[in-house]
């Protein structure tokens, strides 16, 4: 290398490639040109084939206590950990506005109103104490089912739940105690506290219906005020109940500020009973709406295989529609 | 079912990842860390890699990324450069008449190869150890493929410059 022509020094890179089998022909043909006439570089490129050849030799030895068995057990287990804890959630335009659904390996656990600027994962896991993954492509199936729900072809969204973030096990026992209450049926926060054999907590079941992690799926919507007022929902969002309670043929009227249920114009079933009435059958209107499950149509009550009450006979007298 | 696909990913990538990791660092546990942590980010990811990338080449971009921020750190350089000569002093003692010149000349590659510049240490050990392709090994390092490949070239200049010496001083001290 005493002498370097410009020409050696041009041709250095090309001559590297061709030692490291990795030059495109044209530089191929320019390198082989060029050694036939320049011994140096000739023995540049013999050296450089070495190197390669030896390059080759320390890429076969093995790195240095390269045992990656302990490191793959670690992250299996963190992986494990990271499964357990991580929600997929896809966010999707509904007709009631953009809806958030996350998934984990449980079950479906999480179902939000999102408003349009927070469509990112970053608060939703701040929020959930999860790993939230953006992950649509894992969700859009269960959206397709919750837009056939909302659209009223479907009645039932029969999905496996992961109530994990539940506050406490009272709250868990109202959120399944309202996830039985069929398609198109209402019962009030008293209704639900006798269920769970606390009768004397309606306010408390209000406040775990209000946390309510699986709005829709839970269907807190199917829960309203003894006096027939919807009472709440989604924060201020108490449209958002009128319309999936119509949704379920449970019409409501509106009042001062709120909706409620004309409990004229629904059937009743005590809460243990077997049968459907009409609001005129035995004093029932006299009575608090917690001791019914009440339905916005005969359909829906029979859906659920009541009867039709054989003294008010609900079958030959049906409300107007 | 995504969680099905990375079982396979961690299965098939996680070993060449790990000797990727070991190469660059020279230091195992830390080549342990940074394989986790490989593996996790991707495992956050996964869901939002287009179907039919390059998973291998996605991996390798995020261990190089992880071990350019590793490196960034100035304690652990020295480190670095603590352990390489520690490697060092452990082959010339090991090394005897009997070692064979290419298992050698490997080791001492490696010697070398731990003491370039990151960069040039991450593209060669991406081309010539894992056999990536230069717009992979680009994407990797945020620089293009063609600067990619000067990396790599810039590499075996210095390994040829350290191998003559290397030889020109074997051959005096065996005088």
């Amino acid at each position: 290398m005493t002498t370097v022509s410009r020409e050696c020094r041009e041709i250095e890179p090309d001559l590297i490639a061709v030692a490291t089998a990795e030059a495109p022909a044209a530089a191929a043909r320019r390198v082989e040109r060029h050694v036939e006439s320049c011994a140096s570089c000739r023995s540049e490129l013999a050296r450089y084939q070495t190197v390669d050849g030896l390059v080759t030799a320390y890429r076969d030895t093995r790195a240095p206590e390269a045992d990656p068995t302990l490191a793959r057990a670690q992250l299996e287990s963190r992986l494990a950990d990271l499964r357990s804890r991580v929600m997929r959630y896809g966010v999707f335009d509904s007709p009631l506005g953009p809806i958030a659904i996350g998934v984990s390996e449980h079950g479906v656990s999480m179902v939000e109103y999102v408003r349009q600027a927070e469509r990112t994962g970053g608060r939703l896991a701040r929020r959930t104490g999860e790993e939230a993954v953006e992950d649509p492509r894992r969700t859009e199936g269960l959206y397709r089912e919750l837009a056939d729900y909302l659209d009223g072809r479907r009645t039932r969204l029969d999905w496996p739940l992961d109530l994990r973030r539940t506050r406490s096990d009272f709250q868990r026992r109202v959120l399944e105690a309202t996830a039985h209450l069929p398609y198109g049926a209402v019962t009030s926060y008293a209704g639900i506290a006798r269920q769970i054999g606390a009768p004397r907590a309606t306010r408390a079941v209000a406040q775990a219906l209000r946390h309510n992690p699986l709005p829709i799926v839970v269907p807190c919507h199917r829960v309203i005020g003894s006096r027939g007022d919807l009472t709440g929902y989604a924060g201020t969002r108490i449209g958002l109940k009128r319309d999936l309670l119509a949704v379920e043929g449970v019409h409501t009227v509106a009042g001062r500020g709120d909706y409620h249920v004309d409990r004229r114009a629904v059937y009743y079933k005590y809460l243990d009973g077997g049968e459907y009435c009409l609001p005129t059958c035995g004093g029932i209107l006299e009575k608090p709406l917690g001791e019914f499950t009440v339905f916005g149509s005969r359909a829906r009550a029979e859906a659920v295989g009541l009867q039709p009450c054989s003294d008010c006979r609900p079958d030959l007298h049906p409300l107007p529609a | 079912m995504a969680e099905e696909a990375f079982e396979t990913v961690v299965a098939t990538h996680h070993a060449e990842i790990h000797r990727y990791l070991v190469r660059v660092t020279r230091r195992p546990g830390d080549a342990d860390d940074l394989s986790q942590e490989t593996f996790i980010r991707a495992f956050r990811a996964h869901a939002s890699l287009t179907p039919g990338s390059n998973v291998r080449a996605w991996l390798f971009a995020i261990a190089t990324n992880l071990c350019r921020n590793y490196w960034r750190s100035e304690s652990r350089r020295r480190r670095a450069h603590e352990a390489a000569g520690e490697t060092a002093a452990h082959h010339e003692e090991a090394g005897g008449e009997e070692t064979m010149v290419m298992e050698q000349a490997g080791e001492e590659i490696g010697r070398i190869v731990a003491a370039l510049p990151l960069r040039q240490r991450l593209a060669f050990t991406l081309r010539k150890v894992h056999e990536l392709e230069y717009e992979s090994i680009g994407r990797s390092l945020d620089c293009s493929p063609d600067t990619a490949r000067a990396h790599v070239f810039q590499a075996l200049r210095k390994i040829r410059r350290g191998l003559d010496a290397h030889a020109a001083m074997r051959t005096e001290s065996t005088r």
